[in-house]
């Protein structure tokens, strides 16, 4: 059964004969899973698959891995996934920043951190909280915890991003929205619902080989159908409610700010900031840290990248002066970044 | 973004959760979810718990292409 | 005598030779082994082989070994890799003021012990002692002499089209145990390191052909980084078939939970074996009567397409390139 049904799923894809179509993974850890799982050659040469700004490591500005660096030179030791050591900043990584004697401490979960803060008194803690919806509740759960238990060595440096008004900014650039399944297992389905409503169509897709070929089938299949749709080809994980416990802690926690993203500029009301009940544990209010503007490399063309306007390998900085062990632009800098996925999987070679 | 693992959860007490990753374990929270049980199955990110699942990956993704082909 | 190593048991006088009695001597015991400056050793037959490799590795001990099994076990599969049985090894310790003097006794039991299995003789010595801070608890250096059998020259260079490529057993145990042990991530699992010496296999096989064309041990960087360095050093393309490759479901459940690749974590007891396709399952067999190569396998073949690059078969049945290797490993989360 399970064997015709995967076949099924190719077939659909290798047989599509209607027009162009431009599907866009806006997530990460898709554009990390179809590389490696070389999903895109099952695709026939119509369809064009976007790797999308879903990487919070790639749109993370500059200016916010100097303002870590900035936090690690003044005494505050670091606590970060391992995503954001390499990021390259202005004029160094926080592996530089470690090298020179800042303290740079990795961890799985802001839950870590907050335990790595009550463990080691004598230092002022700082977690670098970068994600999107999926990553935002287990920073809140901290920063509530850290509020409420008077954590005084604790504090957050937010960069965090959300998705929707992201969608609207790139609607043009994508036919059909390979939405990111962890996002809406916390937000639910509804955005997708109005988003089809108004014309944008897309399809949830999780995480393994099979969830992913099923839902670029669907995709494929229902734009050949001419109505705009929406399917959550994900019910295993998301459910059309979402998480609404983990939705109200991040009301409760952030707000919602105009945000930068890296190569895209910036994007009104699509970025989250701590609220001023929590300014005693917001690293920038905390240590009076000055406005710091980072300084991208102007030749990069991660921007255009992003939105589908150009492969990773028109840009002229492609796998020469920017390669994953020296990282130029936004899209190279992770591992989940689509120049860094095209380049270590060999986009161009095979 | 968003690495996710599915984990079977071994125990539950105050909110975190023990869970199981073939045969990879860590503590989680659950604050965010009603009712976790041992043996439930759960996606985990970043140490926490964010949605119950079923543990048939395979059954239900051939659930969304039966309909699709209906 | 005190329960730590203080800086005078370093400064060569009677405290030192005191430490070296009790704690090394006893244990490496060896007509060859003496108080004079130099080992005299018979001239073994043939071509020898040399190598000399540093352990550093925090904690000492985790599961499945420690520092000194680690230091035995690297330099004799060093050896073992160019198809040479191991003969003498010399060991120098640099010790880190206040370590624990029933520490350095355990590692110094299991590298005699190690010695022993790998039928080599530890035939000199130095013991320094740094000040506390100055090293990590506990530094060894081993350098090795070893045997090269008749008519084996394997080497990285000599991989050809149509060779299949072996692995030993399941990847990645050693890199995670290591991980695990420092517990910065919270994960607990059951995983032993696959630390141990493979002179026996190596002699397997090379009593089923010596025509074996590369034999590597996966330390440092893993299997993944290994063949790539068989892929430029033999100037040949190398093809992996994804679902092959043998990983521990406790080290995949691991990996998954960090978003890293097991090939790319340290093996210490894993050999990648390149030979010509028809001797490979004459060769597997032999490793799988060995010891420490039960889980020996093919994971895929050596192709003149692509030199230099690893490239995996998928489990959707497409090519992609397995990622070079990129240094320090960090967890991939958000």
């Amino acid at each position: 059964m399970s064997a015709r049904l995967n076949q099924s799923a190719a077939q659909i894809l290798s047989s599509y004969d209607g027009p162009p179509l431009r599907i866009m993974e806006v997530c990460g850890t898709h554009t990390h899973e179809i590389f490696r799982l070389g999903i895109r050659k099952l695709l026939p040469p119509q369809v064009d698959l976007i790797s999308g700004p879903g990487c919070p490591v790639c749109v993370t500005p500059v200016g916010f891995i100097d303002e870590a660096i900035w936090l690690a030179e003044h005494g505050v030791t670091i606590t970060t996934f391992g995503d954001l050591v390499r990021v390259p900043g202005t004029s160094k990584s926080l592996a530089g920043a470690r090298a020179e004697g800042g303290k740079v401490q990795v961890v799985y979960s802001p839950l870590d951190a907050l335990t790595y803060a009550k463990e080691h008194q004598d230092e002022q803690v700082a977690f670098l909280s970068v994600g999107f919806e999926t990553t935002v509740p287990a920073a809140c759960l901290v920063a509530d915890q850290a509020l409420q238990e008077g954590v005084e060595n604790f504090s957050l440096l937010t960069a965090n991003k959300t998705m929707p008004n992201a969608y609207a900014a790139l609607r043009d650039s994508a036919d059909v929205f390979l939405y990111p399944g962890h996002v809406h297992a916390i937000t639910g389905t509804a955005l997708c619902e109005d988003l089809a409503a108004q014309g944008v169509s897309g399809v949830l897709a999780g995480f393994t080989a099979k969830e992913l070929v099923t839902a670029l089938a669907v995709a494929v299949k229902k734009s050949q159908e001419g109505e705009p749709f929406f399917v959550n080809a994900y019910p295993r994980v998301v459910r059309a409610e979402g998480m609404p416990a983990a939705v109200e802690l991040i009301g409760k926690v952030m707000e919602p700010v105009d945000a930068e993203w890296r190569g895209l500029g910036v994007i009104p009301q699509s970025g989250l900031q701590l609220r001023e009940a929590y300014a005693r544990i917001d690293a920038r209010k905390k240590f009076g840290m000055p406005r710091i503007e980072g300084k991208p490399n102007p030749a990069c063309r991660c921007g255009e990248v992003l939105q589908g306007h150009c492969k990773p390998s028109g840009c002229p900085l492609f796998g020469k002066v920017c390669t994953p062990q020296h990282p130029v632009g936004a899209c190279m800098v992770s591992g989940e970044g689509a120049c860094s996925a095209y380049y270590q999987y060999g986009g161009d070679l095979l | 973004m968003c690495v996710g693992l599915s984990a079977k959860v071994v125990r539950v007490q105050d909110g975190m959760a023990m869970v199981d990753a073939s045969g990879a374990r860590r503590e989680v929270s659950v604050q965010l979810m009603d009712d976790v049980e041992p043996g439930d199955y759960v996606m985990v990110h970043a140490g926490i718990a964010i949605a119950k699942i079923t543990d048939e990956d395979e059954h239900e993704t051939d659930e969304v292409l039966e309909a699709l082909l209906a | 005598m005190s329960n730590q190593v203080t800086l005078a048991m370093g400064a060569g006088g009677k405290q030192t030779a005191e430490l070296i009695e009790k704690v090394f001597a006893r244990r490496f015991q060896s007509p060859l082994l003496t108080a004079d400056d130099a080992a005299v050793l018979e001239r073994p037959a043939g071509r020898i082989a040399m190598s000399t490799d540093g352990f550093i590795v925090s904690p000492s001990f985790f599961a499945g070994g420690n520092i000194g099994k680690l230091s035995v076990c690297g330099t004799v599969n060093d050896l073992a890799c160019m198809g040479a049985r191991p003969r003498y090894l010399t060991c120098a310790f640099v010790i880190e003021e206040g370590f624990s003097l029933d520490d350095l006794e355990a590692i110094a039991e299991s590298m005699a012990a190690t010695a022993a299995e790998a039928g080599v003789t530890l035939v000199a010595g130095d013991t320094k002692v740094a000040g506390r801070g100055q090293v990590d608890g506990v530094f060894i250096t081993t350098t090795g002499v070893g045997e090269v059998v008749e008519g084996a020259a394997p080497a990285g260079a000599n991989a050809r089209p149509g060779d299949a490529i072996i692995v030993t057993g399941d990847v990645g145990r050693h890199g995670c145990t290591i991980l695990l042990a420092r517990d910065d991530f919270g994960i607990e699992a059951d995983v032993t390191s696959d630390c141990a010496p493979l002179w026996s296999s190596v002699e397997a096989m090379l009593a089923v052909s010596k025509d074996v064309h590369v034999i590597r041990d996966a330390t440092r960087g893993g299997v993944g980084t290994v063949l790539y360095e068989i892929a430029s050093q033999s100037g040949v393309g190398i093809s992996l078939d994804a679902s092959s490759i043998p990983v521990d479901p406790a080290v995949g459940g691991v990996c998954r939970m960090l978003g890293l690749e097991p090939l790319y974590l340290a093996c210490e007891g894993r050999l990648v074996v390149i030979a010509p396709k028809e001797d490979a399952p004459a060769l597997v067999e032999a490793l799988r009567r060995a010891p420490h190569s039960q889980g020996a396998t093919i994971i895929g073949t050596v192709t003149d397409e692509r030199p230099g690059w690893v490239v995996m078969n998928t489990e959707v049945g497409t090519q992609t390139l397995l990622p070079q290797p990129g240094g320090e490993l960090l967890p991939r989360i958000c």
